[in-house]
Order: structure tokens, then sequence, then C-alpha cells
């Protein structure tokens, strides 16, 4: 992967989920944070989907994993619904085309293709909800002390 | 003397236990207008049950249950003496506003720290209620920009961003018009991926001298349509174990992809017809 492949998917994946963010009508002041958040999963599932032998469903589990730990310290941060974070955050890995491509090759007859395409989304998906149930299943004091330990460290 | 004080004591127990009614009913739907609003601009089940039973509890209405569904709220709450107040709501499934949802969740927390008094909390929900959405310009913009961007991230080369950005700002327009005017969610997206296709046709047909993928401007211009918010809250409530109100969001995300695939289907399949069909 080049320096300038690198760069624009951090900014596309920043710039994306902003936009997206706009559209469901977020507060301006936690842009920033749903950028952030989106940003940081869809790296994550790059780096573990660029190793072999490892399916993108796999990849998504860890990007998910990424999305749902960052809204969670970013909504004890700001102090607001995880909702706002995680809605945006985790756009870019739902799979969305997937499922669209999937659709479009049943409407087009072309139903080998869409079997495939079916089967690899239901992966990903489920591996997102694999991702946000172990995020979740942390209980919530563990991140406040976790946050004010580290706000405590850098004052 | 005696019955006089026995009156006297058979009075005020009247009025408190009406006190105590209406007190139950106000409690009740006031809570239950929090979770409707909540559960209309994209809450998920947790939080709405949650915020119910945190409202109820603090204004001093300890039985209450709840049953929530992605389109319906059941509550039913008991005073001391045993009398039971019961309420349903519908809540059609309709749009995204997660700047409301943030707002009812700053007040379930003041609520629950004590700061305001169910009057106050009353005004500040129906101000809250009245939030217009986000200005049209910046969600078009916005939309264009992540359909863009979404769009390179699947794979489409520089140029086919830069005419995404055109076709998805355009098909948020006709989202936009189309919600005004309440036409119903099939056509929206029937006609949204026909429109795309269009576009993208078009576009090719203008600059043949650039290499175009209808295929690559496609993935990317139907981001705007996708509804990625129902899909991410029919996941969420799928992993809170709330299975029927997760089947039920994402089969209405899943309709959603269909219409659009029907209305990219219909133009791609015409064009190869007439243009004497190349599989694409």
């Amino acid at each position: 992967m080049t320096t300038q492949e690198i760069l624009s998917n951090v900014f596309c994946s920043f710039m994306g989920t902003v936009g997206f963010a706009i559209m469901y009508n977020v507060p301006s002041k936690y842009y920033f944070g749903c950028g952030v958040t989106g940003m940081a999963g869809w790296i994550m599932f790059l780096i573990v989907n660029a190793q072999n032998y490892i399916t993108s469903a796999v990849a998504s589990f860890f990007g998910a994993f990424v999305v749902v730990l960052m809204s969670r310290i970013l909504s004890v941060r700001m102090k607001c619904p995880i909702t706002i974070f995680l809605i945006s955050g985790i756009f870019p890995l739902v799979p969305g085309v997937g499922i669209y491509n999937t659709v479009y090759y049943i409407v087009t007859n072309q139903l080998t293709q869409a079997a495939l395409k079916g089967i690899e989304s239901f992966k990903i998906a489920f591996a997102i909800v694999m991702g946000i149930v172990i995020v979740v299943s942390i209980p919530r004091h563990v991140f406040h002390k976790v946050y004010y330990w580290f706000a405590a460290g850098k004052d | 003397m005696e019955i006089e004080k026995i009156e006297d004591e058979k009075r005020t127990e009247t009025e408190t236990s009406t006190q105590s009614d209406s007190n139950v009913k106000q409690v009740v739907d006031f809570a239950l207008e929090a979770g409707r609003i909540l559960l209309k601009n994209g809450g998920e089940i947790f939080r709405v049950e949650e915020t119910i039973t945190r409202i109820c509890q603090h204004f001093g209405v300890e039985h209450v249950d709840i049953f929530t569904l992605s389109h319906g709220i059941f509550v039913s709450a008991e005073n001391e003496k045993g009398d039971v107040y019961t309420r349903v709501k519908h809540i059609p499934l309709s749009g995204a506003h997660l700047g409301i949802v943030a707002e009812v969740n700053e007040l379930s927390r003041q609520i629950a720290e004590g700061k305001v008094t169910i009057s106050e909390a009353k005004e500040y929900l129906e101000e809250i209620d009245r939030i217009p959405p986000s200005r049209a310009r910046a969600q078009v913009l916005g939309a264009g920009v992540g359909a863009a961007c979404f769009g390179y991230l699947m794979g489409a080369t520089l140029t086919e961003s830069l005419v995404t950005f055109f076709i998805g700002c355009f098909v948020y327009l006709w989202v936009l018009l189309a919600k005004r005017f309440h036409l119903s969610k099939i056509i929206i997206n029937i006609f949204g991926g026909i429109i795309i296709t269009l576009c993208a046709i078009f576009t090719r047909q203008i600059f043949p001298s650039v290499l175009l993928r209808l295929d690559g401007m496609i993935i990317g211009a139907i981001m705007p349509l996708i509804p990625g918010m129902a899909f991410t809250n029919a996941i969420r409530d799928i992993a809170d174990s709330d299975f029927l109100s997760g089947t039920v969001r994402m089969m209405d995300a899943l309709m959603v992809f269909v219409y659009i695939a029907v209305g990219v289907g219909i133009v791609l399949i015409t064009y190869n017809n007439i243009t004497g069909g190349f599989i694409l």
C-alpha cells in the first residue's frame, strides 16, 4: 500500500462518515468524533483485511470492535448517547453494497452470484453483531474508571 | 365530633388518592411521550425502556412494566392501592434525527439528577420535539460527500467519485422533495434507483472519452439511499436479544434494498437491451 492510498483512505473514511452524520442530523459539535470513529474502524478493517487467510467477515469483526470501543469512550467523554457515534461510525463497515449486490443479482437472475454475495453479507452482519456484543457487555463503570484514570494522568 | 373527624379523614384520603392517581397518569404520559420521541427518531429498544423506567421511578411511580416493539410502546403502571393505568402508543417506523435522541437523553439524565420538575420537563420535551432537521443544503452536500467518499472506499476511481458526488447530491434532493410530499418509501427508493442509473448512463454518454464504469458510479451513488440507520439499529436490537424488533427493522431495511435494486435493475436491463446488451 502506498502512502497516497493510505492518506486517501484516511481522508475518505473521515469525510464520508461526517457526511452521513450530517444526513442523520447529528449536532455539529459531534462531527469530529463521528469522523474519527468511522476512520478508526475502517483503518482497522483495512489492516486486518490485508493479512493472508483472513476473510472480510473477520476483518469486519475487528473493525466493528474498534468502532464500538471508540464510541463508548467518546460517549463517556462527551456525555451523550453512544448511538450518535456508533451509527455514523459503523456505516463504512455495514455491508450495504453487499446486500444491494445480492438483491441486484436476484433481480437480474444471476442466482449463483446472489447466493455468494448474500452469504458473505450475512457473515459480515453477524461479525458486526459479535463485535457490538463483546464491547457492550463490558460494564459501564470500567469505561468511566479508565477514562478518568487517563484524564487524571494528563493533568 | 367523632363523625366529623372520620369524614375529615375520609376526605383527605380521597384527596391524596386522586392526587396520586393524577400523578401516576401524568408521569406515565410524560414518560411515554419521551419514549415515543426516542423511538421515532432512531433510539434503540434498550434506550427507550431504560428512559421510561428512569423517568417513572424518579417521579415516584414504582411499579411499571414496559413492552417495547420497533413500532409501539405498551406501558402499565400501578399505584400503591393497586389501581392500574395502561397506555398503548403506536409509532410508525420513520426518520432519523440523532440530535433529538441526544437531547432526550440529556433531559433524562437531568431528571435522574433531580434538577427539573415534571412540568418543566414537559415543556422542555415539547421544545425538543419541535427541533427542525438540519438545513436541507447541508444535508444534500453531506449526502454527496458521503456518496463520493464511500464510493471511493468501495473501489471507484477518482473521476468516478467526482461524478458520484453530483449524483449523490441530486438523488438526495429527490429524497427530500419526495418526503415533503409524503410519498411512500417504495416510490422514493425505486425512483431513486432509476434516477441514479439514468444519471450514470447520461454522464457516460456525455463524456465518452473518459473511462467511467457504471458499476463504480452506481455503488457510490446508492449510499445516501441505503438504510444504514435501520440496519445498524436492527443489528443492535438483535445484539440486545430484542429479536422481534430487530427482525422488523431488518425487514424494513431489506425491503429498501429490494426497491433500490429494482429501480437500478429496470434501467440497466432496458439500457442493455437497447444498446445490444453487454452484461455488466
